[in-house]
């Protein structure tokens, strides 16, 4: 049940513009190309070779989505053209002109900028210090100066921000707003943007889209690398496809529907996946009362009370930061339970170490899988066997079983179709999407009577995200029970039994799948019911 | 025990081979600034390092405590615990151990237990700061280090009244019995069983515990990202806890060996510094076991030989505290070297 009507509309004016922009690349002349790359050729020290004859290029004002699976080599591209990493081989055209792009501030010379996935804004600095950081300025600091570039730059885009409000107060959206901001002040003409809804909720989406239409209209490029192949419609003019570090095709938007893009994204994908629901059964686990403090000190979570049957999947809808992390971690073992209980059958969890609360068969799947789910300088099958190398086979005797952990690795890796080299390689070898595969894989392999997941889905490409929804319908149908905290409506409405809306630290709304009201929701979400 | 030569070890090799040949360079540069001719001044050190046979048993028994000490130090390196207390450590343990030698004579309990107190010794003194970090969130630097202080003054003290001994004149402890002392397995050497201990016990055992045991991977797994540690539900504060303690252990042992080995009293001159020599052969070493057991024959050479070359060139005995420096600067560094030939392309990455 996806949310398009809402978030994926397209406007006549858009439509227009890309049949202008569409024109094959052959028949425009270069000096109609803002970047034009040829040949690139890049292979990793660890002899992965990420892009390989890619031939590439971007139209004056045009939105172009750069679309593909993880480890597909999109990241790998954009990081050339913004130059954290130089390529092998290979041309890079920059308005007609040959260039070397070695380092970012060459790029950023050139009008090439880049917004990370991971931000980098200091968060105690304000917006106007942040972005002071990145202009070159001579001597003194004029943070009025700053301030002003900054309100001329967001007047003429329409991009409201208050200079002197500190990062870490501000939600992900406006920071992300920040990052765009900070490059438009250094008059960065093109920009590529790296996978950017992954953290945004639906309405900052929506906000996001519309900041990225409005620097097209003043002339400004935007490369989007995205695995949605909703968004890639919903947004671009163009749309390049990538698979195995090569570029398979470029279309013009307006000529492409999803299931064509699907099936080139995923040679021959075809979605297999059917949604049933699920046939809860007995209590599972019995939360009363839970106030739990986050990270200040204030009360993130104010006297939550939550029933999971076994055999049910019940999804936690709301907008980040409304204690949902919290709950997360108190119910793990992570955090300290101020008040309140937590019940697994019979079996207190409350404050209990999270060794205690794992061994009764509760399973997470962290949001922040590279920090909290693996530890990189480890093998991949050290990091699969984590959470149970004390216990045999692994181990006897606290003398650990190579063998029988390699084993069990191997199996995983190969049922999970993470992309390793073989177990022993670090995991640290491995790309983003193949860490979360990583996980995903441990936490769902273990025997579990509950699992909690956390944005499961996040970063993975479609086979994999499919792959997870299989796994977890699977286990419901075993009876274990999931709790599963999205920011992606469409995958909590497609996979939950039940969905209660956490807003202010509380539940203030509760849907059966046969219910939804999907209106109310997104309004509850926004704590205006 | 095998020794599988992974990328990543035949890397931490050639970062340990670097690091030396450019200390061993740059002081160079201070022999020749001395008058000195630096490749004489080498091959006086390897002389009197391994000259002849006495002089390599000379270098074994110097490597004894060195191996000890650093052994620890590694596992604490591993969980990024870092203890720079191993000095003071060291002297507890010996200071213990020796009180029990002495007030137990000569009872065939003697050794055994004068080891056992000098392993608590060493704990005890290393579980301060220990405690300081886990329940307090104190950092261990500062901690251990500024313990050794309080450690060298107390042993100090204790020489000096409680337990000085009642037949010399020096601050000293009177002498350890017979039973106590360390058998000498070479007649006309000084190589004790401590240095057997230590070589053909202590290595197997750390290099087992570190590489082998659910321990070792839970130090690695808290060293690396105490997060996932922790969300892995291994019990962070006590890994730590134990790895800072075990270090003081084998520091406690160190200072033991050397009383019950090679003085046969305690005294506040015990250690040359070995807490601290100790850092840079696990550094050096990268906290591998094997490694550090190389390193610490390197480091007792040059300790051992600098003393020959120092009188035969009429050199600073000094240059051995100097090469020490210089090589922590560049162990320290090595990474980045290492990144940079890399790059160059002089190594395969």
């Amino acid at each position: 049940m996806p949310l398009s009507p809402i978030f994926f509309k397209k406007t006549k004016f858009e439509v227009e513009k890309v049949s202008n922009a569409s024109t094959e690349s052959d028949s425009v002349t270069r000096s109609d190309h803002s970047i034009f790359v040829r040949g690139i050729r890049k292979t990793y020290p660890n002899g992965v070779v990420a892009n390989q004859d890619v031939t590439f290029s971007i139209l004056r004002g045009e939105v172009h989505a750069l679309l593909g699976e993880n480890g597909a080599g999109k990241t790998t591209l954009v990081k050339i053209l913004s130059g954290c990493l130089t390529p092998d081989s290979g041309e890079i055209l920059v308005n007609g002109r040959s260039v070397r792009i070695e380092d970012p501030i060459k790029a950023v010379k050139l009008g090439i900028g880049m917004v990370h996935q991971h931000f980098t804004l200091i968060p105690t600095f304000t917006v106007a210090e942040n972005i002071a950081l990145s202009l070159s300025l001579s001597g003194r600091l004029n943070l009025d100066a700053v301030k002003g570039k900054i309100k001329e730059v967001s007047k003429n885009l329409t991009l409201e921000i208050d200079p002197d409000a500190r990062i870490e107060q501000l939600p992900v959206g406006l920071r992300q707003r920040v990052e765009i901001l900070r490059l438009l002040c250094q008059d960065v003409d093109i920009l590529i943007l790296d996978e950017p809804t992954s953290v945004l909720t639906p309405l900052e989406v929506e906000e996001l889209f519309k900041t990225i239409r409005r620097l097209k209209s003043k002339g400004r490029s935007v490369i989007i690398i995205t695995h949605k192949v909703k968004e890639a419609l919903a947004i671009s003019d163009r749309i390049t496809i990538m698979r195995g570090g090569r570029v398979v095709k470029t279309l013009p938007t307006i000529s492409t529907n999803e299931a064509e893009l699907a099936a080139l994204v995923v040679e021959g994908f075809a979605s297999s996946l059917r949604v049933d629901r699920g046939k809860p059964g007995e209590p599972v686990l019995m939360v009363k009362n839970l106030s739990v403090k986050g990270k200040r000190g204030e009360m993130a979570v104010k006297g939550v009370d939550l029933v999971l049957h076994a055999g049910e999947i019940l999804g936690i809808a709301g907008v980040a930061g409304n204690g949902q992390k919290e709950l997360v971690e108190a119910l793990t073992g992570l955090r300290r339970i101020e008040s309140g209980t937590s019940l697994l059958k019979t079996c207190d969890l409350t404050n209990r170490p999270p060794k205690f609360i794992i061994r009764k068969g509760v399973s997470y799947i962290p949001e922040d899988r590279i920090r909290r789910g693996v530890v990189l300088s480890m093998s991949v099958s050290e990091n699969l066997a984590l959470k149970n190398f004390e216990e045999q086979p692994f181990s006897k005797n606290m003398v650990i079983n190579r063998e029988s952990i390699d084993r069990y690795a191997s199996d995983l890796i190969s049922k999970f179709g993470i992309r390793a080299s073989d177990p022993c390689a670090t995991v640290s070898s491995l790309s983003g999407g193949n860490i979360g595969k990583l996980v995903v894989a441990r936490e769902l392999s273990n025997g579990a009577n509950i699992v909690v997941a956390e944005q499961p889905t996040a970063g993975l490409d479609v086979k994999a995200s499919e792959a997870v929804h299989q796994k977890l319908m699977e286990l419901r149908s075993k009876g274990v029970a999931a709790l599963l905290i999205s920011a992606d409506l469409d995958e909590i409405i497609k996979l939950s039994d039940r969905i209660v809306v956490m807003y202010g630290g509380k539940f203030v709304g509760e849907f059966t799948h046969d219910s939804l009201d999907i209106q109310k929701l997104a309004r509850l979400m926004l704590g205006s019911a | 025990m095998e020794l599988k030569l992974t990328k990543s070890t035949v890397r931490s090799i050639y970062k340990a081979v670097i690091s030396i040949a450019l200390a061993l360079v740059v002081t160079s540069v201070l022999f020749i600034a001395t008058g000195a001719n630096p490749i004489l001044a080498y091959y006086y050190i390897f002389v009197g390092a391994f000259g002849n046979l006495n002089l390599t048993v000379e270098t074994l028994v110097r490597t004894t405590p060195i191996l000890l000490v650093s052994l620890g130090l590694a596992i604490a390196f591993k969980c990024k615990v870092w203890n720079i207390g191993a000095e003071g450590q060291l002297y507890m343990g010996a200071m213990a151990g020796t009180i029990t030698a002495v007030s137990l004579g000569n009872s065939p309990l003697t050794l055994p237990a004068s080891i056992l107190v000098a392993i608590l010794g060493g704990m005890a003194w290393a579980a301060v700061p220990a405690l300081m970090k886990t329940k307090l969130g104190i950092n261990e630097v500062i901690t251990t280090f500024l313990m050794n202080y309080v450690a060298i003054y107390f042993v100090q003290w204790l020489l000096s009244f409680p337990f000085r001994s009642p037949d010399t004149l020096f601050p000293e402890s009177a002498q350890v019995p017979q039973a106590a002392v360390l058998p000498i397995l070479l007649p006309t050497t000084r190589l004790h069983l401590g240095v057997v201990l230590a070589i053909a016990v202590a290595l197997p055992l750390v290099y087992f515990l570190m590489i082998k045991t659910t321990f070792g991977y839970k130090l690695r797994a808290v060293g690396e990202n105490p997060e996932a540690a922790r969300f892995g539900g291994i019990n962070v504060s006590r890994t730590i806890f134990l790895a800072l303690v075990l270090s003081g252990a084998l520091a406690g042992i160190a200072g033991l060996f050397e009383v019950s080995g090679i003085q046969f009293r305690m005294r506040g001159s015990l250690s040359p510094g070995y807490g601290y020599t100790g850092i840079v052969v696990a550094l050096l070493g990268q906290n591998n076991p094997i490694g550090v057991f190389l390193s610490s024959i390197f480091l007792a050479a040059i300790f051992n030989g600098s003393s020959t070359m120092s009188r035969v060139l009429n050199q600073p005995q000094g240059v051995v505290d100097f090469i020490q420096g210089v090589l922590v600067i560049f162990v320290l560094g090595s990474e980045y070297i290492m990144r940079y030939l890399e790059k160059k392309g002089v190594f395969k990455a």
